[in-house]
C-alpha cells in the first residue's frame, strides 16, 4: 500500500467515524439543553429533562414493560434456537438443508410484512393484541439469529466430549447438560444480548401486534408526533447508554468464557 | 477362527469376548467376523495401519458403534445393546476429551458422581488416583492450564475413576511429543501392572505395541493378520504384512527343498537354508516360499563357523550408526540376493575383509503364510 492511499483510506474511516457519532453527539447534547426547543444556539444546560424522564411514571412503566418483554422474548428465543441447533447441526438427514433456509427465513422477511401477517396471524387464532403477541412476533423474529450463532459454535465442540460424558455414566440428557450446555454458553450470551436487543429495539412488530399499552420505541413515536422535545433526547440517551454497556459487558463475557474454552 | 495362543494357557478368565463382529460402514467394511477373547488383566494391542479396524473395535467395546452382526460379552453379561453409559468400560480418548469448564478434580470426580457416590467416597477416591498419577495439587487446575503429559494422566484417573473392567485407550499416547511418549510408555506399563486392569490399547506405533503389550493383535482390512506375544509376532510373524508391519525385516523368497529334523530346508536361489515352519505347518517340497529373517538375527563370521549352516556372503555396503552397523551382504551369486544385517559395531570392526560368512539359528528365520 502505497503512502497516498494510506492517508485516504484513514481519512475515509474518520469521515464514517464522524458520521456515525456526531448524530448521536447531538442527540445527547441537546437532551442538556435548557429550552423546549431542539437546535442552535444553546444558552443554557440543565439536568431538568433527565428529572422529568424519572419522574414520569408513564416511561417508566413503558420501559418496564418492555423490559418484561424482551426478556422473556429472550428467553423463548434461546431455548428454541438451541433446541434447533442441536436437531440440525450434527444430524445429516434428507432436506436439512430445505429446513435450514426455512429456520433462517424470519431473520431476513421484512419486518413490515411480518408484521401484518403476524397480526393477522393472531387474530385468526383469537390471540389479543397485547404483550404475549408481541413476545411471540419477537420470537420468531429472533430464533434464526440464536440457532446461527449456537450452530456455529456447536460445530467447534470436540464429538469426543460427548462422548467422553457417555462414557462415563451421563445418559443423553444429562450431557447435553452438563458438558454441551456449558461449552454453548459464550454463544448463548452473546445471542442472548443480541435478542434483547432486537427486541427493545423493535418497532414494527410492536406497533402492530401491541394493545393500548405501548412499548418504549411505540411510545417514543407518539411523544413525537405530538411535538419534539428534549425529554425524548433524555429518554433515548439513557436507552443508548444502557445498551451500550449491555453490549460491551456481553462482549467481554464472551470472550472471557471462550478463552477457558 | 483366532486362536488366542499363549496368553490364555496361564490360566486366566476371559473378561471380554466379541463373537463374530462385523461392521460395514456403507460399503466398506471395517471388521469382518472378529472372533476374539480378551483375558482378565492383559494388556491387549491391537495394532495396524488406519482403516484396518481396529479403532472401530474400540468404539463398538466403547458401545459407541454397534455391529452389524455379532455379539459382545462382558464379565459374562451381553453388552451389544448397551449404550455407553451402561457399560462398565470407559476409554481414554485420543485427544484426551477433558471437559474444557472443569477442573481437574471435576473432571475426574464426573464418573464417580454419576455412578451416584458421596462426597465422601468420591474425595476419597480422588485423593488416591491425584496420588497415584502424580497429580497433588493439580486438583484445582483447568486442563488449559496442564502439560500434555499431564493432561494424559488427568485423562487416565478419569477413566480409572469408576473402576472399570476394562479400559479402552485410543492411541493415547499421539498428541505427546517423541521424548515424552517413550517415558509415558514405560509409565503405563507400570500403571496396567500396579492397577490389575485390563488394557485394551489401539495404536498404529509398532515400537508402542512391543513396549508395553503382553499381547498384541495385529490388524488388516477388518481381518486379524496375527495375534500372539511381543515376541512371537517380532520373530515369528506369520504373514508378509506382519513381517513387513513390525520392525526391518529380510524377506527370502525360495522353494522348498526339504526338511531337515524340525527345520525346514528352503533353495533360496540354490543356496540351501534353514528355516522354522509357521503354523500352518509344513509346505509340500518344491513349494514357493517367503520367509522373515530379523536383520540383528544374521550372524556374522569372519570364518567358516564350525558346524552351523553357513553361508558365504561379501560386505556391499557398511553403514556406521552409532550404537551398532548395518551391513548389506550379497550371498550367492544373483545380483539382488541380499541381505541385510545389524553388527555390533565393534564386532563389525573385527570383521574388517570384504568376504565373510553368515548363518541364523534356523528357529529365526519364520516361513510365512501363503
Amino acid at each position: 500500500m502505497t503512502r497516498h492511499t494510506r492517508i485516504l483510506m484513514s481519512v475515509i474511516y474518520w469521515a464514517f467515524i464522524v458520521y456515525l457519532f456526531v448524530p448521536l453527539v447531538l442527540m445527547v447534547t441537546m437532551g442538556f439543553k435548557d429550552s423546549k426547543f431542539i437546535g442552535f444556539p444553546i444558552r443554557g444546560w440543565t439536568l431538568e429533562w433527565y428529572a422529568s424522564v424519572f419522574q414520569d411514571t408513564q416511561v417508566l412503566g413503558v420501559f418496564a414493560y418492555s423490559m418484561t418483554i424482551a426478556l422473556a422474548t429472550t428467553a423463548l428465543s434461546l431455548a428454541i434456537g438451541t433446541w434447533i441447533a442441536c436437531f440440525l447441526g450434527p444430524h445429516k438427514f434428507r432436506g436439512k438443508l430445505i429446513v435450514f433456509a426455512i429456520t433462517c427465513l424470519p431473520a431476513v422477511i421484512p419486518g413490515i410484512i411480518s408484521a401484518i401477517s403476524l397480526r393477522i396471524f393472531a387474530r385468526l387464532i383469537e390471540l389479543e393484541p397485547g404483550m404475549l403477541a408481541i413476545i411471540l412476533g419477537h420470537t420468531v423474529h429472533n430464533v434464526p439469529f440464536v440457532a446461527l450463532v449456537v450452530m456455529a459454535r456447536l460445530a467447534t465442540l470436540p464429538k469426543s466430549h460427548v462422548e467422553a460424558a457417555r462414557d462415563l455414566g451421563a445418559d443423553a440428557i444429562v450431557a447435553f447438560f452438563r458438558i454441551t450446555l456449558p461449552y454453548l454458553m459464550p454463544a448463548l450470551i452473546g445471542a442472548g444480548i443480541f435478542c434483547m436487543l432486537l427486541s427493545f429495539d423493535d418497532f414494527v412488530r410492536a406497533f402492530f401486534l401491541g394493545g393500548y399499552e405501548p412499548t418504549l420505541p411505540v411510545l417514543i413515536f407518539a411523544k413525537l408526533r405530538s411535538g419534539m422535545s428534549p425529554e425524548i433526547n433524555a429518554i433515548s440517551t439513557v436507552v443508548l447508554l444502557l445498551t451500550a454497556v449491555l453490549g460491551l459487558w456481553a462482549e467481554r463475557s464472551m470472550r472471557r468464557l471462550n478463552k477457558g474454552a | 477362527m483366532i486362536q488366542s495362543h499363549g496368553v490364555q494357557s496361564s490360566g486366566r478368565k476371559a473378561i471380554v469376548s466379541l463373537e463374530g463382529i462385523t461392521k460395514h460402514f456403507g460399503e466398506v467394511t471395517a471388521i469382518e467376523r472378529l472372533d476374539m477373547q480378551i483375558m482378565a488383566g492383559e494388556f491387549i494391542t491391537f495394532l495396524g495401519p488406519s482403516g484396518c479396524g481396529k479403532s472401530t473395535t474400540l468404539r463398538i467395546l466403547g458401545g459407541f458403534e454397534r455391529p452389524d452382526r455379532g455379539r459382545v460379552i462382558v464379565d459374562g453379561q451381553d453388552v451389544t445393546r448397551l449404550p455407553p453409559n451402561k457399560r462398565d468400560v470407559n476409554m481414554v480418548f485420543q485427544d484426551y476429551a477433558l471437559f474444557p469448564h472443569m477442573t481437574v478434580a471435576q473432571n475426574i470426580a464426573f464418573g464417580l458422581e454419576l455412578k451416584g457416590k458421596t462426597r465422601a467416597e468420591i474425595d476419597k477416591r480422588l485423593g488416591e488416583l491425584l496420588d497415584f498419577l502424580h497429580l497433588e495439587g493439580f486438583g484445582g487446575r483447568t486442563p488449559d492450564q496442564l502439560s500434555g503429559g499431564q493432561r494424559q494422566r488427568v485423562a487416565l484417573a478419569r477413566a480409572l475413576a469408576p473402576d472399570p473392567k476394562l479400559l479402552l485407550l485410543d492411541e493415547p499416547l499421539g498428541a505427546l511429543d517423541a521424548k515424552l511418549r517413550g517415558q509415558v510408555q514405560v509409565e503405563l506399563k507400570d500403571i496396567q501392572k500396579r492397577t490389575g486392569k485390563t488394557f485394551f490399547f489401539v495404536t498404529h506405533d509398532q515400537e508402542e505395541a512391543l513396549t508395553m503389550s503382553d499381547r498384541i493383535v495385529v490388524m488388516n482390512a477388518g481381518r486379524v493378520e496375527q495375534d500372539g506375544t511381543p515376541e512371537d509376532l517380532y520373530f515369528r510373524p506369520r504373514s508378509r504384512f506382519v513381517a513387513e508391519f513390525i520392525g526391518e525385516t529380510n524377506l527370502i523368497q525360495g522353494t522348498v527343498a526339504g526338511r531337515d529334523d524340525s527345520a525346514i530346508v528352503i533353495d533360496w536361489n540354490g543356496l540351501k537354508v534353514l528355516g522354522a515352519p509357521g503354523e500352518g505347518g509344513v509346505p509340500a517340497a518344491g513349494a514357493a516360499v517367503t520367509a522373515a529373517l530379523r536383520l540383528e538375527s544374521v550372524q556374522c563370521h569372519a570364518e567358516r563357523p564350525a558346524g552351523a549352516n553357513a553361508i558365504p556372503g561379501r560386505v556391499v555396503h557398511r553403514l556406521f550408526k552409532g550404537s551398532r552397523t548395518a551391513l548389506d551382504i550379497r550371498v550367492g551369486e544373483r545380483e539382488d540376493a541380499v541381505l541385510k544385517a545389524y553388527m555390533d559395531a565393534t564386532d563389525a570392526a573385527r570383521i574388517a575383509q570384504e568376504n565373510l560368512w553368515v548363518s541364523w539359528d534356523a528357529s529365526r528365520l519364520a516361513v510365512l503364510r501363503d
